[in-house]
């Protein structure tokens, strides 16, 4: 365990990435986000904790706007990155999400070589100016996604002909290849084996010395490695947010502790 | 006796067979429920016996009987008086009206059974004869023609009464065989399912019949056809020009200009229902509402209902007109008339529109929903998304797509007859006339020429390549797209 | 583990401010959509014009031109013995027939005030249809006790009057046409004034048999549909059964072994043959080989059903899969053999699947010409409908599809009228049996 006291006093020190306000999520009908306020620090790791159907995958894709890829989801309230509401009318989601990258809970790299995964991002939102920019983009990304040293010298197979533990890393690297300021994780070792889950939490603990990560996860357990702020979710509300150690050890909400000790969920 | 009353006792049998099992099995017990299977099922064990086993050997015999007799009869004929085979089969099939026509005399009364057994061809005019009962001879009866008629007759008649004869002995063994077994042990049941089992897997087989049954008939009738005019040439010759006159002296019999005619209406029909098929697939799955989709969708299905040729004379009336006043002597000059490769094509590609759409539509929905996510979530646009991922992934499917609908248009038949006119030609122009394999085949075989005669045998030289590409394209379809396709979890 | 480098220097961009790379980016993506648009729009413009093509062209077809006018029956001319017997009559044909008519035309322009630029009442015939001496005499033959009376009779026009009523005809373009004189049309305008000539409702052109070259104005496609009726009922008769028991034996008994994999490609390749090859079939198997009777619809009937049994296997197939397996376990768990299961069971519940099937597979069957063609079912002229059922299987006819294209072949453009009405009554039927079939799915379906 790492002593988070300087830890703690390190992230009360963070930059502010998100900051969120009333925010409220409709999917047609259905008020499926209430009321959330959260602020999301840069360099941390803020984990989403909370059972299934709560709303914390919900949230995390209001973040990004991911949500507006299904026709009746409507989001209401305030989300400001950096200041700037991700929802104004002249923001145009395709240069947000160049900033806030995700990754998914299933890997899913393209049916497309190595290299031309990490390059993908780059290539559109024109970030190389010629090849040799480009291959540095990838090396560095899959540095950064600790793929390096294991696909160096096969960067133009297929990204689908990797492990599981690989892909996953392939696609963290895939979205950090775009420098985003954010990176959202969507429960991302719910699908992998307990090696490549170690593997891949230990890459989150360095991710956060560029980025500022956000991760929704099923498991408290992991939560509790990982981050330093933890978010509960709980019925489309968030219930408490603070510091990871505070949550765990101390919950205010009675909702909390049932949650933490196993009651619910 | 005709089969048709053959096939009615045997049917009688197996009705008589059914009442008589049944009962006999309830019969045998005294509580109906004791026995082993339903009271049905053993009659319809005794109507099975007595039935399937006749009337498989009446179908054998009546296909093998006709060609036994045959062969013996053309050995009565003296060789001296044909060349070839070829004659051979003319003279046979000439026995044939002669014995038909005297039957056809005797059953109107011009002639009695007798007479016609004693007939000799000096004795009466046959032809005379024959002509006043409605059969037309196309010559006077030679002497060996009306002693082998006769023969031939006879032979038929006493493989008639043996046919009888031996379907009907076993019929009846099949009913008594299954009679005398019927008691309430026997598993009537099992017996009747094993015998419908052997029916379904029958039906199964008609599948491959059917495959044979085209595979033969294209062959030997190509193999006839080799005999008749070299394969060299008709595989290189530039150019195809049947003559009307007799055994093909004359004739000029290459499928170039024809392949070249059907390759190039293909690909016209393709350049237009590829772009077309492909963007709306792409629309109507990607971006269009729910709405639109169940608009659009049906109706562009219409006009892959409608049937070719109602295509045909669309391009005979409708296209060709329009592409006149266009590209004719009024507009550009450039087109003649208006059947053209041009005219065909573009309806040959207005057909295709919704083949193309569809297949290509189940292709870009088997792309999964976490393809997209990965991608908008990287930041790229939805066109983006559609160019660089999905489209990509969905290429081996897209080409075989394309290739079903080239074997299609390759095979496509009333479009062209009517809308690209009968000239073959070797031509660069597509606002030129220019005739195709399929169109070929329906004139060589629909026109007057006598069915032995290269000319109407090439139909089926053509009619064999055509089965080949055509295949041999469905074939690369399916191997591109088992080897490239991406397995999805 | 990773390499921690400090993040590349990025100037930091307001995300309110769309950079020119972006707004290039949504441009692209605006001219995408329009391509998919267009692309629609292109195929539904296509179907639009095909469809007003059909009915515009092919509505007048339903329509002809008839002439109303007394006709004197002289017993000197049609019955010299006066004795009425019918083998005598019969030997007056049409040739004494038509100078009747001419004559009723010149005393019906008489009668109306009309002026005649011709001298001889012959030259007036080229307004009637050929066909209209024979319909007298038909009508004589039947009824001989109308000879010496004047009778009513609603005749045909020939084609170029009716062409011209239609707008088809022209006087210019009779200029060149020795079938019609500009006299003629002027005649023909005025008895029209009178009521006399009118265009109606032509009942014969669905229900009537094919005519000669010369005469469209009496071609129907009546005949024509019983022969495609006849087929019609051989397909289903056939494919249906074969079809389902092939289905059955390949979803429910077969065993992965190398037979059942040279069915199923069998099958697959089979619905991928162009249909002219089945035609080749029919011709060498059932024409050549079993001596059937060439042009009968048995044989058409025998080909359209190999080319129709790969669809109806497929639907079944897929109609057999779609029960779902529990409902076999529970039969086989009271104890049914797996033929009972599958006949009392689940058959049953695959029937609306299967009947869809097969009727969108008669419908393909009932538009495809190709291999009538080569079996013969084309270039005849049936004279009359078949005298008995069997008759109707054995006797040689036309079919539908195969009618038009013999219409469309023809060198006079009043064929093409009737080629494109054809077109109309096979799309009505087969938009019934479509509609048929979506209604029986609708309201047969089940949602497991």
């Amino acid at each position: 365990m790492k002593d988070n006291s300087e830890g703690r006093k390190l992230v009360d020190q963070m930059d502010l990435k998100f900051e969120a306000r009333d925010v409220q999520v409709f999917y047609g009908d259905n008020h499926a986000i209430k009321d959330v306020n959260v602020d999301i620090l840069d360099n941390t790791v803020t984990a989403f904790i909370g059972p299934s159907g709560c709303g914390k995958t919900t949230f995390l894709r209001a973040l990004n706007r991911m949500n507006d890829t299904i026709p009746s989801c409507r989001v209401e309230g305030d989300i400001k990155l950096d200041g700037e509401d991700i929802n104004h009318p002249s923001v145009d989601p395709v240069q947000l999400r160049a900033k806030v990258g995700m990754v998914f809970q299933k890997p899913n790299p393209f049916p497309k070589s190595i290299y031309d995964n990490i390059a993908y991002g780059p290539r559109i939102h024109g970030l190389a100016k010629n090849k040799a920019e480009l291959d540095d983009i990838v090396e560095q990304s899959l540095r950064r996604g600790a793929l390096w040293d294991e696909v160096k010298d096969r960067l133009q197979e297929s990204g689908t002909g990797l492990s599981g533990g690989q892909q996953q890393r392939l696609c963290i690297a895939r979205a950090v290849a775009t420098e985003p300021e954010v990176l959202l994780m969507d429960e991302p070792c719910s699908a992998l084996d307990p090696i490549a889950t170690a593997q891949v939490e230990e890459l989150i603990d360095e991710l956060k010395q560029n980025f500022s990560v956000v991760i929704v996860t099923h498991s408290m357990q992991q939560a509790a490695r990982v981050s330093q702020k933890t978010a509960f979710f709980h019925l489309g509300n968030l219930v408490e947010y603070g510091d990871t150690d505070h949550i765990f050890t101390n919950p205010q909400d009675p909702r909390t502790e049932s949650y933490i000790t196993g009651r619910i969920g | 006796m005709s089969p048709l009353w053959l096939l009615i006792i045997i049917l009688v049998l197996a009705v008589l067979g059914f009442m008589f099992g049944r009962t006999r099995a309830l019969a045998s017990v005294d509580d109906h429920r004791k026995l082993h299977s339903r009271p049905n099922y053993y009659g319809a064990n005794v109507a099975m016996l007595a039935f399937v086993p006749a009337i498989l050997l009446l179908g054998v015999w009546l296909v093998v009987q006709p060609i036994v007799v045959n062969s013996m009869v053309s050995h009565i004929i003296p060789e001296t008086s044909y060349e070839d085979a070829g004659a051979l089969n003319l003279i046979m099939s000439d026995v044939q009206r002669v014995a038909d026509g005297l039957d056809t005399a005797i059953e109107q009364g011009a002639l009695t059974a007798n007479e016609a057994r004693t007939l000799g061809a000096d004795s009466t005019d046959i032809r005379d004869l024959l002509a006043g009962v409605g059969v037309a001879l196309g010559s006077n009866v030679e002497p060996e023609v009306l002693t082998a008629a006769q023969r031939y007759r006879s032979l038929s008649s006493t493989g008639a009464w043996f046919m009888t004869g031996v379907i009907l002995l076993i019929s009846l063994a099949g009913f008594f065989y299954a009679y005398r077994q019927t008691s309430g042990a026997l598993r009537a049941r099992n017996r009747v399912e094993t015998g419908i089992l052997w029916l379904l897997i029958a039906a199964a087989t008609v599948a491959i019949l059917t495959t044979i049954g085209i595979v033969l008939s294209l062959f030997f009738n190509t193999v006839e056809f080799f005999r008749l005019y070299p394969a060299r040439e008709f595989f290189t010759l530039l150019e195809w020009a049947p003559s009307f006159s007799g055994r093909g002296g004359a004739s000029k019999l290459g499928i170039i200009p024809l392949l070249w005619g059907t390759f190039y209406i293909s690909l016209v029909a393709l350049l237009v229902a590829v772009p077309i098929g492909l963007f709306s697939a792409v629309y109507l799955s990607e971006y269009a509402s729910k709405r639109v989709r169940s608009y659009a969708k049906p109706l562009l299905e219409v006009l892959a209902g409608i049937p070719t040729i109602v295509y045909g004379l669309f391009a005979l009336l409708t296209v060709g007109p329009i592409l006149m006043t266009v590209f004719g002597d009024d507009g550009l000059g450039w087109m003649g008339g208006g059947r053209a490769v041009m005219t065909a094509g573009v309806t040959m590609g207005v057909m295709l529109i919704p083949f193309v759409s569809s297949l290509s539509d189940d292709i870009i929905n088997a792309v999964p929903q976490a393809m997209r996510d990965g991608s908008y979530g990287l930041g790229a646009t939805q066109s983006e998304t559609v160019r660089k991922v999905i489209l990509p992934a969905a290429l081996p499917g897209i080409v075989g797509a394309i290739l079903l609908a080239a074997s299609r248009a390759i095979g496509e038949t009333m479009i062209v007859v009517l809308g690209a006119g009968a000239a073959a030609r070797l031509s660069l122009n597509p606002f030129e006339a220019m005739t195709t394999v399929t169109a070929k085949i329906v004139s060589q075989l629909t026109g007057d020429s006598d069915f032995a005669s290269p000319e109407a045998l090439v139909a089926f030289a053509l009619g064999m390549t055509l089965f080949v590409v055509t295949l041999g394209l469905n074939v690369l379809a399916l191997y591109i797209v088992r080897k490239y396709r991406e397995q999805y979890e | 583990m990773t390499d921690a480098t400090q993040p590349t220097a990025r100037s930091k961009t307001s995300l309110y401010a769309t950079d020119a790379r972006t707004k290039r980016r949504n441009a692209a993506e605006k001219r995408f959509r329009v391509y998919g648009i267009v692309a629609i729009a292109t195929g539904l413009v296509f179907l639009v014009v095909l469809l007003a093509s059909i009915v515009w062209n092919g509505i007048p077809a339903f329509t002809q031109t008839f002439v109303t006018i007394q006709v004197e029956l002289p017993e000197e001319k049609l019955d010299k013995s006066g004795e009425r017997d019918l083998e005598v009559m019969k030997k007056v044909s049409t040739f004494g027939y038509a100078p009747l008519i001419d004559n009723a035309l010149a005393a019906t322009l008489e009668a109306n005030g009309i002026d005649s630029p011709f001298s001889k009442n012959k030259d007036l015939r080229k307004i009637m249809s050929a066909s209209a001496a024979a319909q007298v005499r038909d009508a004589v033959l039947a009824n001989p006790e109308i000879v010496g009376t004047t009778q009513e009779f609603r005749l045909l026009t020939s084609s170029r009057v009716d062409g011209y009523l239609k707008g088809r005809v022209t006087r210019d373009s009779i200029a060149r046409d020795k079938n019609l004189d500009a006299e003629h049309l002027d005649i023909v305008d005025q008895l029209r004034d009178l009521g006399v000539v009118v265009k109606t409702f032509n009942w014969d052109f669905i229900l009537g048999a094919d005519a000669s070259e010369s005469r469209p104005e009496s071609a129907g496609l009546g005949v024509s549909m019983i022969g495609s009726f006849f087929m019609m009922l051989v397909v289903l008769a056939l494919s249906l059964p074969i079809g389902v028991a092939a289905s059955i034996y390949l979803e429910e008994f077969a065993t992965q072994n190398r037979f059942t994999d040279l069915v199923e490609v069998n099958i697959s390749n089979l619905a991928a043959v162009p249909s002219i090859v089945f035609g080749i079939l029919g011709l060498a198997v059932f024409i050549q080989f079993a001596h059937l009777p060439s042009s009968a619809p048995l044989v058409g009937g025998l080909v359209l059903t190999l080319m129709t049994l790969p669809t109806i296997i497929i639907s079944t197939r897929a109609s057999l899969k779609a029960v779902p397996p529990s409902i076999r376990e529970a039969a086989l768990g009271v104890g049914a053999s797996k033929m009972q299961t599958v006949f009392h069971h689940v058959l049953p519940l695959a029937m609306p699947g299967i009947l869809t099937g097969t009727i969108i597979g008669l419908a393909q069957a009932l538009g495809e010409t190709a291999p009538l063609l080569l079996i013969g079912m084309v270039g005849f002229i049936a004279s009359d409908a078949p005298d008995t059922f069997v008759d109707g299987f054995l006797s040689p006819n036309s079919a539908m599809p195969a009618q038009i294209y013999e219409w469309a072949k023809r060198a006079d453009p009043a064929y093409y009228e009737r080629a494109w009405g054809g077109i109309i009554i096979l799309l009505v039927f087969l938009m019934a049996m479509n509609i048929l079939a979506i209604m029986l799915r609708r309201r047969f379906e089940r949602r497991w």
